[in-house]
């Protein structure tokens, strides 16, 4: 039986997805995390605790763990192991995008000028140091710009400034971001991009891409804050546009480097062509997957990528014809989750095919841009775009999120239970 | 069925006294189990809700009922209420043993001896709630309710552990309502990236 290794940090919303796959699939996984598992004794070749930052040292436990359990593939379910899986790929010989083509996609300053030295539309960049002055910056800076991280996803700590005094509130609270997430790289500022945004998810075959899906975001993503709401497939483009952004997609991963595995894009089209954001060498992040289905029988996108990793063939699995959609519920204001109410009813809205609170009564929320998790996920899958677009809006619209804005400790409120129960026990 | 002691009987009826309007009952039920056995569940209905089904084993003014899918597992219980220096409260004395079904014990001993010693140093514990037709149905609670690695913990801890000492059992499935947990689920970790922390 093949051995898979995948690596997820304990933050991850796609075990649950990864786990069934390759359940299903029959193929033997070890699971490779940032921090020890409760149960790792139990089943010492299925569990690895490796350290995402120290890749010599992973590759050295590693090593010694595959002497024993060979591995057949290495995959990341998330951009944090994406990095340390071209370390581990290379130590074992396993065909895997190299370190240094990882290590370009995923720095946004390093990408933005592989891009440019290939000739691609990218908006106009400047990358300073996080200690740097804004106040000082502000006279090369174009408006309306947009002040990010260097790395990270989710849209974390990405947010539009239009004008001098409102970029310096910008640029330090991008900093106090920085500073709260242990990293001190710099802060890319680059030009604000009207237009349509679009999310490509796709899969790399010797340097080629081919296309699994091309999401609509039909919210428009203007700013000040750039949280993800709606994705929708197929995109409504004409396919002359569509061609045409995965062409663009397939420049930017030659100009990268990438050739193998999994990918997610991000671009921007508008009168002035189309623009790339990102192209990271990962699965489409959450649990946006479930919109996905592929072949006869329904397979999730987490299988397709496992079969390629373990070198199966995908030929025939292509996307389904009805158009799906999910929506990452927003969280509307920072504070203690109280209730997610409505569900069942946000459930019976036609097309609606589940709706899943992620986040936890007592949980403490933070949204954009200082927080990256989501309150749950509506998906919906229904004969047209417009039809799912509609369904999740309409679901959206039957929840009642109550959340306690009074600042609060982050921590978990007991389950309540009534006096008779407590005293029974 | 049942017995019920005087001090049970008293603080029972304070309790049923101070009900608004009357025709009160007590209903006990088995919600589960636990790490430590049985897990009780007892509810005040009001008249218009109780069912047919519950079986009366105190009738009169102190009405108490039995769900009558928990009835063979309480047979010869006793009801009681203590006051101690810890506290105060009703206890159930039960001579029952928590599984009959040999399968069940087998897993429940798994869980007591492999697993939970293991869960638990991460504040977590995992309970088995029924075993049917090769599956074994559990519920995780404590650091376990809600985490975002459960799954890993569950299918690469928990169910090769139970599938590998007991070959009855081909599946286990977690019915936790992870959305009530103290653990939330996909939180960033402790030491995480929330500028909040």
């Amino acid at each position: 039986m093949q051995r898979l290794l995948l690596l997820m940090t304990t933050t991850t919303y796609k075990a649950e997805a990864y786990l069934d796959a390759a359940q299903r699939l029959g193929v033997s996984t070890t699971v490779g995390t940032d921090r020890p598992q409760a149960l790792a004794a139990l089943d010492p070749q299925g569990n690895l605790d490796l350290p995402f930052d120290f890749p010599e040292v992973a590759v050295h436990r590693l090593c010694d763990f595959a002497a024993r359990h060979p591995i057949d593939a290495v995959l990341a379910a998330d951009d944090e192991g994406v990095v340390l899986a071209a370390h581990l790929a290379r130590a074992l010989g396993l065909a895997h995008n190299t370190v240094s083509a990882v290590e370009t996609a995923r720095n946004k300053l390093e990408m933005r000028r592989a891009l440019q030295s290939a000739g691609l539309p990218i908006p106009r960049f400047a990358c300073f140091p996080a200690d740097a002055d804004p106040g000082s910056l502000t006279s090369e800076i174009e408006f309306p710009c947009v002040v990010k991280p260097l790395t990270g996803s989710g849209s974390r700590g990405v947010i539009r400034a239009d004008a001098p005094a409102s970029f310096v509130a910008v640029f330090e609270r991008v900093r106090a971001i920085l500073a709260h997430s242990g990293r001190d790289a710099g802060i890319l500022v680059e030009e604000y991009l009207p237009g349509v945004e679009l999310a490509l998810e796709g899969l790399l075959q010797d340097g080629r891409l081919r296309t699994l899906a091309l999401f609509d975001k039909p919210d428009p993503l203007e700013g000040p804050f750039f949280e993800e709401t709606i994705y929708v497939t197929p995109s409504r483009l004409s396919p002359e546009l569509q061609a045409a952004i995965a062409d663009s997609v397939q420049r930017a991963v030659v100009a990268l480097g990438l050739r193998t595995g999994p990918l997610h894009a991000e671009v921007r089209v508008n009168d002035r062509g189309i623009f790339l954001l990102e192209a990271a060498p990962r699965s489409i992040g959450g649990l946006c997957s479930r919109a996905l289905r592929f072949g006869r029988g329904g397979s999730s996108l987490e299988e397709l990528l496992l079969l390629h990793a373990l070198g199966r063939d995908t030929g025939g699995l292509e996307r389904e014809a009805a158009a799906s959609g999910v929506m990452m519920i927003p969280i509307p204001r920072a504070g203690i989750l109280r209730e997610a109410g409505g569900t069942e009813a946000a459930r019976a809205v036609p097309s609606i095919e589940e709706v899943r609170i992620t986040a936890a009564r007592g949980q403490w929320l933070v949204p954009p841009p200082e927080g990256t998790r989501y309150l749950g996920f509506i998906f919906a899958r229904a004969p047209t775009p417009d039809a799912v677009e509609s369904a999740l809006r309409q679901s959206h619209g039957r929840l009642r999120i109550d959340i306690d804005p009074d600042v609060t400790p982050p921590e978990a409120s007991p389950r309540p239970v009534s006096t008779l129960e407590r005293s029974a026990r | 069925m049942i017995t019920i002691t005087d001090a049970a009987r008293k603080q029972l009826a304070e309790v049923l006294a101070a009900q608004e309007g009357s025709g009160h009952s007590l209903r006990l039920a088995i919600a589960g189990r636990g790490p430590q056995g049985f897990e009780y569940e007892l509810t005040l209905l009001r008249a218009d809700e109780k069912s047919n089904e519950d079986m009366e084993v105190e009738s009169g003014a102190l009405s108490v009922l039995v769900d009558a899918a928990s009835a063979d597992n309480l047979r010869g219980a006793t009801l009681d209420y203590v006051q101690q220096a810890g506290g105060y409260g009703f206890k159930i004395d039960n001579p029952n043993p928590v599984w009959r079904d040999p399968i069940a014990l087998k897993v429940q001993r798994v869980i007591d001896t492999e697993i939970n010693p293991g869960v638990a140093t991460h504040g977590g514990h995992v309970a088995l709630l029924d075993v049917r037709e090769g599956k074994a149905y559990i519920r995780l609670g404590g650091g376990c309710q809600g985490c975002g690695m459960v799954s890993v913990t569950l299918k690469q801890g928990i169910e090769k552990a139970i599938t590998s000492a007991v070959p009855e059992i081909a599946e286990v499935l977690d019915t936790t309502d992870h959305g009530a947990g103290q653990n939330p689920f996909y939180q960033p970790a402790k030491s995480g990236q929330s500028p909040f922390d």
